[in-house]
């Protein structure tokens, strides 16, 4: 009987091997294990074994069992898995197609460069204000110690109104409001459009200026210093280098233009910088007392400084765009680069 | 302003190259644009000279030059011009030399004969036209020194960018005074070395100033029997270097006395004045003057003019007359050194439309204590370079000489400011290396020299050419900048910083901007400034507010001649451009501060138009109807925390008459869209529908509500029912919608309308309107029967209201 019983084991494992569907498989059980399977027939013999052999040739046919039952279930696995894997392949896709990824808009270049201005100096407590572009002559010149006859009030660079207004030529009259407004300590930065009479490629008659205004009892020129220096390493990364050049600003006193190390060539020289290494990006400087007296502020009490840059120009020092008119087509081939 | 190396060298030493002199420049404030060396175009070109000449054997109209250019080898030099001759010396282009036209000097047979080198014509060196012959130059130059040596060509120019406040810097003494600063080196001024005649100035010509406030001092000299002719090679080259046109050398010098000094002269041809005498007075009324310029130009009372007896001879500080200009019979020479009130020459100079050399100085301030040492070394200039006597003395008018300005200078001030910590010696030496008079006094202003304590302050006399310096906060940039902003520290701020104020328009701004950027809408920028006729373009109606907008009196072009009131104009432009180049993707939005009379409120604005969505597999491209614009007006309210609006049909010509609407709030219009009117399309000429829409954002801050509130999430489930009905195509189909919530009351979650259809399975002149009502209840879980009821009543209600068929 216990060779009966290896046999059928043999027999099994044997079949096992040759099943490729479900259905063969619950044959094969049937066959072996079914009321009148080959093993239920053998087991049925049991009863004429002798006491002695009874207990032996049992643990052997449940251990037969056992081990059949444990490869039936892992062929019935393998059959399963083999099953999903045919089916998951029907329903294979061409992972080459297009992705539908939904239409996204994207903000104006210029926009994006003021932005990330704005919070370079948002994170160094500088708050947004703006203020009117069409502007009186007091707030965009005289506040601003720009005297009738100074170059910069000539009709060449402003655009006037016919009602006597004219457009801002520069965010400073928010400076002003701002000032007028409220007491020190102040600490404003100002965005949005200005206007000079000039077009070619590299001047608009309508362009974006961030200026910025700090103003307490004891601001100095060290500190002006300071935070340029810290949003230019911010702005144009942490290896960028910073000059800061006298000039002059009826505004201003002292006064600087201040340049970046070369974006292009590392402050080496090229043509980009003129084969200075150096790149002028705005104009500063300690508020003149004649503005503070502008607006009623004692110059003996406080002190300040402020800074102006064009948001094109620094656009432009990443973009490369060789005439900035571009800017205001609204070309959406170019509009779609950034 | 141009000057260049070695010129500037005649007035102080120093060692530095162009770059290093640029650089110092530049970092005191006196900006170096451009650094261009001259006389590059000849190098490897010396000074040759011909020793000997025979005929070439082969050819009739070349010689056989023998040339010493100081080497012990003389060369042999093929040459055809025709002023060739022995003895002469030459320019000589040297083997490898690559000469101003690209002709490259080689050795080379010409015409069987040798030739290693050129003899050159000044054509030839880019020098001059001539080409006539070789250049002839002085026999006594040493022979093979490089051309450009010999001739003083080896200088570099620096053109400088001089700020406005900085007239003193107009003139080569001023830079030499601001590399005495960052040297400490001696200035070196022209020696003035005067032989005057025994002829008397006052008694050859008289001054009078009518009016001392225009013309505080004014001063004159006589030479005469000048011979007015060419000025020679050194004084030529060194106008022509910095880009001042040569004329004759009378005017030559005064051109040459005006960059050393900073100092506008003037010369007239003494015979041709009246009675040989100056008057200073203000232009009558209907005078006119020729101008060396050849113009006839009007005068005016405001302005200043020299005249002579009888009338104007000049524009004061501006351009001299053309009748008293210095000519080849000129014998006698007036020669004017004045200071003018810079604001009267800026108005004169605006009015004129001139520029001069003299205006540019006299309106930015030039020194009233240089007038008389210009018009010194002029006049010994003239009388070394032209010839003549300089009569004896000077008339010397002066009746508006002023004091020099004291200003007191707190030095701990000075550190204040610019956090720094200078000594007082420091700042000391920098202002009396700027040529500051500077003392110690005590502190309560006491004209009196104390030691240099706390408690002490600078008493600074400013020099008469620095003009622009009139306060302590003035001198304190003098010290900034001399000792280096680079050498400032760098700190941070130390302030508190201000209590920040909340800005709701901002955040509207960005969450709409947000929202469209996702809705793939790209952003544009467009120009304050529009075409007058866009308002007829958009068929805005006659009597629209809208038109009263902004003029520019002095626009760029017409297409830039009014400030927007709109932004749909500018985007139905952009939609133009891009039809124009092929691009038929528009989706674009604006947003920006607008002009309506005296306010500047704030819009969004956007257009759909042509195809939208992807535009590949599985993302096909839509045409863009109502109901896009539509959404995205409702996206920009939802961001805002809007819900309680309304729109309405209205009759904006500039739209579709049936596919437009207005946005209320509160029964307030605040913005607009819809389909862009056919004929707008055409003035744009846009080939397929417009959709657009205009919102006004400050209406909407005021509106808007960012607060959020939790509310429980459901714990009984909802049902859900729908329901579709029939009803006249013409109705609104929000109004079952209400009808739905009234009824339903409290139980009803949500309705959506989720189709509409109007065809042949609903009766002529009806539509089918299908919704979803969501059923439910914050108390309990409804019953199959309470849903049953209430859906049956909001049925019938629909019904009776509306005339609605349940549709099977
Ligand atoms: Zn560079």
């Amino acid at each position: 009987m216990k060779k009966e019983l290896e046999a059928i084991q043999a027999e099994v494992l044997q079949a096992l091997k040759q099943i490729n569907t479900q259905d063969q498989l619950e044959s094969l059980r049937i066959e072996y294990f079914g009321r009148k399977g080959k093993l239920t027939d053998v087991m049925k013999g049991m009863g004429k074994l002798s006491k002695e052999e009874r207990p032996i040739i049992g643990k052997l046919a449940n251990e037969i069992r056992s081990s059949l039952s444990d490869a039936f279930e892992a062929a019935k696995t393998a059959l399963d898995s083999k099953q999903q894997g045919q089916q998951l392949k029907a329903e294979s896709v061409d992972i080459t197609l297009p992705g539908r990824k939904p239409t996204l808009g994207k903000a104006h270049p210029v926009m994006q460069i003021l932005q990330r201005i704005e919070e370079i100096f948002m994170q160094m407590g500088f708050q947004v204000v703006t203020g009117p572009e069409v502007e009186t002559e007091h707030y965009n010149f005289d506040a601003l110690n720009t005297p009738p006859d100074h170059p910069a009030r000539d009709l060449h660079d402003t655009f006037y109104l016919t009602d006597g207004h004219l457009l801002r030529t520069h965010n400073s009259p928010v400076q002003i409001r701002a000032m007028e407004n409220q007491q020190p300590p102040i600490r404003i930065i100002v965005p949005g459009k200005a206007y000079r009479v000039d077009y070619d490629v590299s001047h608009t008659p309508m362009f974006h200026q961030v200026e910025g205004l700090l103003v307490d009892r004891h601001v100095t020129f060290s500190e002006l210093k300071g935070v340029l220096v810290s949003f230019a390493r911010q702005m144009f990364g942490d290896q960028t280098q910073m000059r800061f050049r006298p000039h002059f600003f009826p505004f201003t006193e002292p006064s600087a233009e201040v340049d970046i190390s070369c974006t292009v060539c590392q402050g080496k020289g090229c043509r980009s910088c003129g084969h200075t290494g150096w790149i002028e990006i705005l104009g500063a400087g300690a508020v003149d007392p004649e503005v503070f007296r502008a607006v009623n502020y004692d110059p003996e009490e406080v002190t300040g400084f402020a800074f102006g840059m064009g948001v094109e120009r620094i656009a432009n020092l990443q973009f490369r765009i060789p005439d900035i008119r571009t800017f205001y087509e609204n070309d959406l081939r170019f509009l779609n680069q950034f | 302003m141009n000057i260049t190396l070695n010129w500037l060298k005649n007035y102080i030493d120093f060692d530095f190259t162009a770059e290093q002199l640029a650089e110092k420049l530049t970092m005191l404030g006196v900006e170096v644009e451009t650094i261009k060396q001259l006389g590059i175009a000849i190098d490897g070109v010396v000074v040759g000279k011909v020793i000997s000449i025979r005929p070439h054997p082969n050819a009739d109209k070349l010689v056989l030059c023998q040339v010493d250019i100081g080497k012990e080898d003389k060369l042999q030099i093929v040459c055809g011009a025709p002023n060739v001759r022995d003895g002469m010396v030459a320019p000589v282009a040297t083997i490898g030399t690559e000469l101003h036209s690209g002709v490259f000097i080689k050795s080379a047979k010409i015409r069987g004969e040798e030739s290693y080198g050129m003899l050159c014509s000044e054509k030839e060196l880019g020098i001059s036209p001539d080409a006539a012959g070789l250049m002839e130059l002085a026999p006594e130059l040493s022979i093979g020194t490089p051309l450009a040596e010999a001739l003083g060509l080896d200088d570099t120019v620096l053109e400088l960018e001089i700020t406005p406040n900085r007239p003193d810097c107009l003139s080569l003494i001023g830079v030499a005074r601001e590399v005495r600063a960052e040297t400490g080196n001696e200035l070196r001024h022209p020696q003035i070395e005067l032989n005057e005649s025994d002829t008397e100035t006052q008694g050859v010509t008289s001054v009078t100033i009518d009016d001392p406030e225009l013309c505080p001092r004014y001063a004159a000299r006589i030479i005469k029997d000048v011979k007015v002719g060419e000025s020679p090679d050194w004084l030529k080259q060194r106008l022509e270097s910095v880009g001042i046109a040569v004329i004759n050398n009378i005017v030559d010098i005064t051109n040459y006395v005006l960059m050393e000094y900073g100092q506008p002269l003037h010369a007239f041809d003494y015979h041709k004045l009246n009675e040989n005498r100056i008057v200073v007075r203000r232009a009558a009324e209907g005078e006119r003057i020729t101008t060396l310029d050849e113009y006839e130009r009007k005068l005016t009372p405001d302005m200043l003019v020299i005249a002579d007896a009888e009338k104007p001879v000049a524009v004061a500080g501006v351009m001299g007359g053309h009748e008293t200009e210095i000519t080849d019979s000129t014998c006698d020479v007036l020669l004017e050194s004045a200071y003018f009130s810079p604001s009267s020459i800026r108005s004169t100079a605006k009015t004129m439309g001139l520029n001069t050399e003299a205006s540019y100085r006299f309106e930015r301030g030039a020194d009233p204590e240089n007038v008389i040492l210009a018009l010194n070394r002029a006049a010994q200039l003239i009388a070394e370079l032209a010839g003549g006597t300089i009569c004896k003395g000077i008339v010397n008018v002066y009746p508006g000489k002023q004091e020099p300005i004291q200003i007191q200078l707190c030095p701990e001030r000075v550190n204040f400011i610019l956090g720094t910590e200078l000594e007082t010696t420091e700042i000391e030496q920098i202002l009396s290396r700027l040529g500051f008079g500077i003392k110690m006094v005590q502190q309560e202003g006491l004209d009196q020299e104390a030691a240099p304590t706390e408690d002490n302050v600078f008493q600074v006399t400013v020099p008469s050419f620095r003009v622009d310096i009139t306060r302590e906060i003035d001198l304190i940039e003098e010290v900034a900048r001399v000792y280096g902003y680079d050498n400032i520290p760098t700190t941070l701020p130390k302030g508190d910083i201000p209590v920040p104020v909340p800005n709701k328009l901002a955040e509207v701004r960005r969450r709409i901007k947000n929202f469209l950027l996702s809705s793939g809408m790209m952003e544009a920028i467009n120009y304050s400034f529009v075409h007058p006729n866009c308002f007829e373009k958009i068929r805005l109606s006659e009597g629209n507010p809208l038109r009263e907008a902004l003029k520019l009196q002095n626009p760029l072009s017409p297409e830039m001649s009014i400030l927007r009131s709109t932004l749909i104009p500018s985007l139905l432009n952009n939609a133009q451009h891009n039809h124009n180049h092929q691009i038929n993707n528009i989706a674009l939005f604006e947003i920006s501060t607008v002009f309506v009379q005296d306010k500047e409120p704030t819009r969004v604005s956007g257009i759909l138009a042509g195809e939208i969505g992807g535009g590949v597999y599985g993302n096909p491209y839509k045409h863009p109807d109502f109901f896009d614009i539509k959404g995205i007006a409702e996206g920009a309210l939802e961001v805002c925390g809007i819900t309680d609006y309304a729109f309405k049909l209205t009759d904006e010509p500039t739209f579709h008459p049936w596919r437009n609407a207005e946005l209320l709030l509160d029964s307030k219009r605040i913005g607009i869209l819809g389909e862009a009117h056919p004929e707008v399309l055409e003035n744009y000429e846009l080939p397929y529908k417009a959709y657009l829409f205009e919102l006004d954002l400050n209406a909407l801050t005021e509106a808007a509500d960012f607060a959020k509130q939790f509310k429980p999430i459901p714990i009984y489930p909802s049902i859900q029912r729908d329901l579709a009905i029939v009803v006249d195509k013409e109705m609104q189909s929000d109004l079952p919608i209400d009808i739905i919530y009234s009824t339903g009351g409290k139980l009803v979650e949500s309705v959506k309308l989720f189709d509409v259809y109007i065809g042949d399975q609903v009766p002529d002149g009806k539509k089918s309107l299908a919704y979803t009502i969501m059923y439910h209840s914050a108390t309990e879980t409804l019953t199959d029967k309470v849903v049953n009821d209430l859906h049956d009543k909001v049925i019938r209600k629909l019904n009776q209201e509306l005339n609605a068929e349940l549709r099977m």
